[in-house]
């Protein structure tokens, strides 16, 4: 009862964030400069083919109306333009994507199954790796592996995305050529080809996470090691394994997880420089091509699916802080 | 400051001395293979109505319209006829044009291709749903502009068809160049009834020798022959790859990376947007790379736009001094590290390659400019010191561009700030705002059609300011509108060609641009791709000859 008041109430907060989002996305499209109309009136552009085009993207009505009837077509659906050639977007409609001739929804969830394979693929490596060495150097502290490991942490941390994935795609795409130059296999043609695209993103990612993970581990773990209850299991005489594995991890394991809701929440909702540099057509492309041709629909649609993404994920976050602290179960 | 003039010069060393493959690359060719387009756009379509494509691009390979072109390096384009007969008949002095379709013309199902198809077809590209395309025939079919498409019961009056051949187009006033405005992709048959739906594109009936057989949104679209195409009465599409696969949503710089790489598929591949200075840079070093990119002799116009309406700029006698005061050399070395590359040195406003045309120079000067005497001009204008806003776009090395404009208007005593806008904010300030804040505008045109008129009436025409239009110099000139508009009704295309000339000259005279530069454009193919050849006009690859090496 009390999990279902709670799932209650974080909802109706997410709906809140949510619909907060969508306004302030659509103020700041709003205050954009541009006309997205030009682009839908053909060159040459007559003053009657703009309003025409205007018109018919719905886009002739001050924002404040815009707005309300972006919010009536996810209730309602949406039609655009009259006659035999408009355009109906069925409730849900996100929008429409007049450059892609396919409404917004459509057009993430073919995308959704790249984006996932590429953030929880890379996820659960970061977790391992990042996790793993974070121990292991808290552990060791002051050896060579902590050392090493830290060092590479900073090369990761502040390594540019952008860098990381080029670098990536000339070493062991092009020179070694040991992995494939760009592309991605849907898993369901083919597994092993779809793991085999996604290899080189997946590490390229975790290197770039993984630091994150490794510090903030060994940092926690450190602090940890020095509490009083660590001392008190040493002392009845656990063994050292369940002192680190049982008690030790549980609380390192807690800023970790807050961390991974944040930053999956964001991933699956775009690996933007990854998906580019690779050729795969996910999520986080697909926002920085509606970008560039100024695609606002999809702007728009994109955008509140991230905002969704990470409410939930925080949404989930929560619910296992409960699992791992019964000093934090849900009131 | 120092670090971008460093980089410039370590590019122009790169360059020096390279020469370009102009025109055209590549081996032999015979029929068969896969050609796999490498190309930076996540969507496909071929929708007549929806396209801007060029005579010699993509939408050629799927639809034919009623005229097109004939282009090589070293030649004027002509017009020739596709699925007409000829090269259309005007009458009423220009007002009326004919034309008849080839026999037999099929589409790939099998079914007739009728004149009530291209009626139809020219119908749909009025529906806002469908209205993006290249407009050139829309006011000249409806003057009042107030038609918005078949799907709502009405037809367009103003086109007939007599019998299933003939096609009769009553233009709302005489226009010598509507045969070329019938090679405009709207002028491709859809049929009568069809395409009603917003991707109709995805899956059009084709007359081209390639139809649509597979397309997956931002992957990849694959092309196979269109079994009823009719390869005697298309004599200018070769149709050699049995396949053409649209590789989609491929980052440019990868895409570059593989055509140096050249190696599997990568062979067969050709990238579709033109290597950037950077890039170019990169092929240079590499001698196989070289040898696969192909540079067009000319190409858009590159010019610095000054917006008459501002200030001292509205004085004939200041914009003048602006032809002295930039420097088109260090232009050409900011576009693509020198003249080789970059393309020559512009002094009209007629592109190379365009029937008509005539090579003039009104303000004679070294490639560097003559600083002097544009300060001694400004001195006598009374308009020394001047401190102007340059606005240009953020991408394609426009920033790299404007930093050259500015460096040279500087030696004449001319104070520029630069504004670089993302693409659409630059549109919106320089073509939508109805009274824009900027003083010279940077940026370039390409003609859609090969007729002086694509040069001039866009960009100069008083009717053609704002509202999305591209006068960005605001220049209103009753006498050239006057000219324009006689250019434009007369039919004889020598007779017309003398008309834009004359245009031309007369423009210039105002001093409303500075032209800098005929752009440009190299493009990258792997090693087995042969014919890729730029003709004069205009600058990319012709995709109808392109074929795959043995």
């Amino acid at each position: 009862m009390r999990l279902l008041r709670f799932a209650a109430v974080r909802l109706a907060g997410m709906l809140l964030v949510l619909l907060v989002v969508t306004l302030i996305s659509y103020l700041v499209f709003f205050l954009l400069p541009a006309d997205p109309a030009r682009l839908a009136c053909g060159r040459p552009c007559s003053p009657e083919g703009l309003a025409n085009a205007r018109l018919f993207m719905g886009v002739d009505v001050p924002w404040y109306q815009q707005f309300w009837n972006f919010l009536y077509g996810i209730v309602a659906g949406r039609t655009f333009g009259t006659g035999a050639a408009a355009i109906t977007c069925a409730a849900p409609c996100l929008g429409y994507s007049f450059q892609d001739n396919v409404d917004v929804l459509t057009l993430i969830g073919e995308r959704v199954e790249v984006s996932f394979s590429v953030a929880i693929g890379a996820a659960v490596l970061w977790l391992i790796i990042g996790v793993g060495l974070g121990v292991l150097s808290a552990l060791k502290r002051g050896s060579a592996v902590d050392r090493i490991t830290m060092a590479g942490a900073i090369a990761g941390v502040s390594m540019p995305a952008y860098l990381a994935g080029i670098l990536g795609i000339t070493v062991f795409a092009f020179w070694l050529d040991v992995v494939p130059k760009g592309g991605y296999t849907p898993i369901a043609e083919n597994p092993l080809d779809w793991a085999w695209h996604l290899v080189l993103p997946w590490f390229v990612l975790a290197f770039l996470h993984a630091a994150l993970y490794a510090r903030l581990t060994r940092g926690q773990m450190l602090e940890t090691l020095g509490e009083d209850y660590i001392r008190t299991a040493r002392a009845k005489g656990l063994p050292e394994k369940k002192v680190i594995g049982k008690h030790a991890l549980r609380n390192v394991l807690l800023p970790v997880i807050t961390l991974l809701g944040i930053d999956l929440g964001s991933l699956l909702a775009g690996t933007v420089i990854t998906e580019r540099i690779f050729g795969m057509a996910g999520v986080g492309k697909l926002l920085v091509d509606a970008t560039a041709q100024l695609n606002l629909p999809v702007l728009l649609g994109v955008t509140l699916f991230s905002a969704f993404l990470i409410t939930f994920a925080n949404f989930l976050v929560d619910l296992c802080y409960g699992a791992l602290d019964p000093r934090a179960r849900l009131l | 400051m120092k670090s971008k003039a460093t980089a410039v010069l370590a590019i122009t060393m790169v360059l020096a001395g390279c020469g370009a493959n102009s025109g055209s690359t590549g081996g032999d060719v015979a029929k068969g293979g896969d050609l796999r387009l490498l190309d930076d756009k996540t969507t496909y379509q071929a929708d007549p109505a929806k396209s801007q494509s060029l005579v010699v691009t993509g939408l050629s390979l799927i639809h034919r319209r009623l005229t097109s072109w004939d282009v090589a390096p070293g030649k004027t384009t002509t017009i020739v006829p596709d699925l007409a007969t000829d090269t259309g008949k005007a009458s009423d002095g220009g007002k009326t044009w004919t034309f008849t379709l080839k026999d037999d013309q099929k589409y790939n199902d099998g079914t007739v291709i009728k004149s009530a198809d291209i009626k139809w077809g020219l119908e749909r590209s009025y529906s806002p749903t469908f209205a993006t395309g290249l407009a050139y025939h829309k006011d000249l079919l409806d003057a009042s502009n107030a038609y918005k498409g078949p799907f709502e019961g009405t037809e367009l009056s103003s086109i007939e068809t007599p019998d299933d051949k003939t096609i009769v187009f009553k233009l709302t006033r005489p226009y010598g160049d509507f045969n070329w405005v019938a090679s405009t992709p709207a002028f491709a048959p859809v049929p009568k009834g069809k395409g009603t739906e917003a991707n109709y594109g995805e899956k059009p009936l084709a007359s081209g020798p390639y139809q649509i057989d597979s397309y997956k949104r931002g992957v990849e679209a694959k092309l196979t022959r269109n079994p009823n195409w009719d390869a005697a009465s298309d004599p200018s599409r070769k149709a050699y790859p049995d396949t053409i696969t649209y590789v989609l949503g491929q980052q440019t710089g990868v895409i570059s990376k593989r055509l140096i790489d050249d190696s599997g598929d990568d062979k067969n591949a050709f990238g579709t947007s033109f290597a950037s200075p950077a890039q170019l840079a990169q092929i240079q070093r590499n001698e196989n790379a070289k040898k696969r990119l192909v540079t067009s002799k000319g190409g858009a116009l590159a010019y610095l736009a000054l917006n008459t309406e501002r200030g001292k700029l509205a004085d004939p006698k200041v914009r003048k001094a602006f032809q002295y005061a930039v420097d088109k050399a260090s232009y050409q070395v900011a576009s693509a590290g020198g003249a080789e590359l970059a393309g020559d040195v512009a002094t009209t406003l007629i592109t190379p390659g365009i029937q008509g045309r005539d090579q003039f120079d009104l303000y004679k000067a070294p490639a560097a400019g003559d600083p002097e005497k544009a300060k001694q001009l400004l001195k006598e204008a009374g308009a020394e010191n001047l401190e102007l806003t340059l606005v240009t776009r953020s991408e394609q090395g426009y920033p790299e561009k404007a930093q050259s404009i500015q460096a040279g208007l500087a030696r004449a005593g001319i104070k520029v700030t630069l504004k670089t806008l993302e693409e659409e904010a630059y549109y919106a300030e320089t073509i939508n705002a109805a009274n824009p804040t900027f003083d010279l505008d940077l940026t370039s045109w390409q003609p859609d059609i090969p007729s002086a008129n694509g040069n001039i009436q866009p960009l100069f025409q008083s009717s053609e300011i704002g509202g999305g239009r591209y006068n960005s110099s605001r220049y209103r000139n009753p006498e050239v509108d006057r000219l324009i508009t006689e250019a434009q009704s007369t039919v004889d295309p020598v007779e017309a060609g003398k008309k834009w000339a004359a245009v031309d000259k007369r423009i210039l005279e105002d001093s409303p641009v500075v032209p800098l530069i005929y752009t440009r454009n190299s493009f990258l193919h792997g090693s087995k791709v042969g014919n890729v050849v730029i003709g004069d006009y205009p600058s990319y690859v012709d995709y109808r000859v392109f074929g795959l090496t043995k």
